[in-house]
């Protein structure tokens, strides 16, 4: 996460741009079942969980030493990660939101997601098909009815599948700015 | 607080009070009368093996830290230094041979022990190191690998304080020779609740899920529920509910995990292993307990141990109106790593802060808090009294039993919680 964004052409980066917010555009507008059709059907959906570590006194004056990968137990760790999600759960909780006895969805709570810093940081090369990797912050603006209102807020870090009709999400990555979650859920689609 | 205990709480606790879960003077008599006498929960020796490992903890709202010695001995201390009161450890968990407070960097030990004060050189008057330590949990003990402290220097023995939920918590731990081990940090998740809620609801409040639920359980897991599902209290305060399987139930129906999603999307490594531990059972914790299908055990006062998504929890307050709840995923010690993987989803996809069901469960725990805070409805206490009478002791398994439909858990809790306070009230 220490590397310049690569070279993007205006086209490519507006492309991008239009693609995040016509996905927050859905998220806040409820429609999760197009949301859905965004995804790859090999997703994967990741959110690390977020630890206040133990500063390494060896590596002081270095900037390793309060490094953001230091304080998340992602999927690779034994640690054990907030979500590890695939297109079946996520289908699961699309679903959910169009029950009547989804409780804590109902009334609904209003959701306004801004987007932002967006970045493409390398072109993978991906055999037949181009994948992108990108980084956006979000803020999530969070009223329940019952709750507080609250602000989530966080990185994404996504994998994105170049198509002709538009891009796929094939990996999302939510390091999220929170150790104590002091927030309703983390169950929400970010 | 206007009441007194036993106008909260009638004598067969059926009738609880509203002010129960929202006064500030029946959380202070919490404090006094639990907290301070119980036996709570630190943690697993697993976050701590080697000298010098620690992690934090909390006994109520007392910040501990929890640590493996230079002596290989656990030690449970305040994280609040004897100079000026700093946390001298701000970490969540780690290795070190000392914590150093930052504002004057009075240093001690991992056990505790002050070993250093930086100004004391310049003075003539030195305190005595030995009685500046960081104030020490007087009891420390470990059961299979569960730690636990107290406040109580005479409380009776852990072993004799579980009694015989040891019986029932063996029937998970006894089927894997490694014992468990908990995975990572714990997630840490606060709450606009009382800590009592999330107690009771994984104590035994099982007959929530097909209704609260019922977007995700399907009606067939109640069905399962009422037909096989005993609900134990062995002392109270401690419950334990689980399904009883058929001696013919096929191995599938009756694994601990194969009906948890983690292990239905993981593929047949995962149900592989999980065959073969169900396979073991019954040489190892024996014919009857090897037929428990775990769900819900609760530890009085505030641990909670979730067999069928393998997650242990601890619901502690901060207030009459907020809990921070910690919880862990816990797995056979001795599954290869990328088992283990697979099985930690089995919690954190359906529990902790991102748990699809779990979310249901924290609304309601909130807005129960709402519901106790209400003005001009004391006359209208909590309902406790489902099933009131109907537990009875059974031939072959310890404690009172019954259906899980009757309410019996909650109501042993609230009687040892009524008299506890009690207690506390007459000594206050």
């Amino acid at each position: 996460m220490t590397a310049l964004a690569v070279a993007t052409t205006a086209q490519e980066q507006r492309d991008l741009e239009q693609f995040y917010f016509y996905e927050a555009r859905l998220l806040d507008g409820r429609r999760y079942l197009q949301w859905l059709t965004l995804l790859c059907e090999d997703i994967a959906y990741l959110m690390p969980s977020r630890v206040n570590v133990q500063v390494n006194n060896r590596e002081r004056g270095q900037e390793g030493m309060i490094s953001v990968e230091r304080e998340l137990e992602g999927g690779e760790t034994m640690g054990c990660p907030h979500r590890e999600e695939n297109y079946l759960l996520l289908t699961l909780r699309a679903e959910r939101a169009y029950k009547v006895n989804s409780w804590s969805e109902n009334p609904p709570a209003r959701t306004r997601r801004i987007v932002g810093n967006i970045e493409l940081m390398a072109r993978e090369p991906g055999g037949d098909v181009a994948a992108w990797s990108v980084v956006s912050n979000f803020h999530l603006y969070y009223a329940r009815p019952g709750s507080d209102n609250v602000i989530y807020s966080g990185q994404r870090r996504d994998t994105l599948v170049v198509q002709p009709e538009g891009f796929r999400i094939r990996r999302r990555e939510i390091v999220l700015d929170y150790a104590n979650i002091e927030l309703p859920t983390l169950g929400l689609f970010f | 607080m206007g009441l007194s205990v036993s106008e909260l709480v009638n004598a067969e606790a059926s009738l609880i009070s509203r002010r129960c879960w929202s006064d500030p003077g029946v959380y202070a008599l919490e404090k006094a009368g639990i907290f301070a006498r119980s036996w709570l929960f630190l943690g697993h020796e697993s976050q701590i093996r080697a000298p010098g490992d620690f992690v934090q903890a909390y006994m109520c709202e007392t910040p501990i830290i929890m640590a493996r010695g230079e002596d290989g001995r656990v030690h449970a201390v305040v994280n609040s230094c004897t100079h000026r009161g700093l946390p001298v450890c701000r970490a969540d968990h780690g290795n070190t041979r000392r914590f150093v407070c930052p504002y004057h960097n009075w240093s001690y030990t991992v056990a505790g022990e002050l070993v250093a004060i930086p100004q004391e050189s310049e003075v003539q008057h030195k305190p005595d190191k030995t009685l500046l330590g960081l104030k020490q949990v007087p009891r420390v003990e470990s059961w299979r690998g569960l730690i636990f402290g107290s406040f109580d220097e005479q409380i009776i023995s852990l072993e004799d304080y579980l009694g015989d939920m040891r019986f029932y918590l063996d029937a998970f731990f006894d089927r894997f020779p490694a014992g468990i081990e908990f995975m990572g940090a714990p997630h840490r998740w606060v709450l606009n609740a009382n800590w009592k809620l999330p107690v009771e609801n994984q104590l035994g409040d099982v007959n929530h899920g097909a209704f609260l639920h019922s977007a995700i359980i399907p009606r067939e897991a109640q069905d399962v529920i009422e037909a096989l599902g005993h609900s134990v209290v062995t002392t109270p305060g401690h419950g334990a509910t689980f399904r009883l399987m058929p001696e013919d139930a096929p191995v599938d129906d009756v694994a601990w995990g194969m009906e948890a999603v983690g292990s239905i999307l993981g593929g047949d490594e995962v149900q592989e292993y999980l065959r073969e531990v169900q396979a073991r059972a019954p040489q190892r914790v024996g014919r009857l307990r090897a037929r428990m299908k775990g769900l819900t055990y609760g530890i009085y006062p505030n641990l909670s141990f979730l067999w069928s998504n393998t997650s242990f929890k601890v619901s502690h307050p901060r207030g009459p109106g907020k809990v921070e709840y910690w919880s862990w995923a816990a797995v056979p010690a001795d599954a290869p790593d990328a088992i283990k993987k697979i099985l930690r989803t089995n919690y954190s996809s359906f529990f902790g802060p991102a748990g699809i069901l779990e979310q249901e469960d924290s609304e309601v725990w909130s807005q129960q808090f709402l519901g106790s805070s209400i003005d001009f409805a004391d006359d209208r206490p909590y309902y406790y009294g489902l099933g009131l009478g109907e537990e009875q002791p059974h031939p072959d398994m310890p404690g009172l039993v019954s259906v899980t439909a009757n309410e019996f858990y909650a109501r042993h809790f609230f009687q040892r919680w009524r008299s506890e306070l009690l207690a506390a009230e007459g000594a206050v």
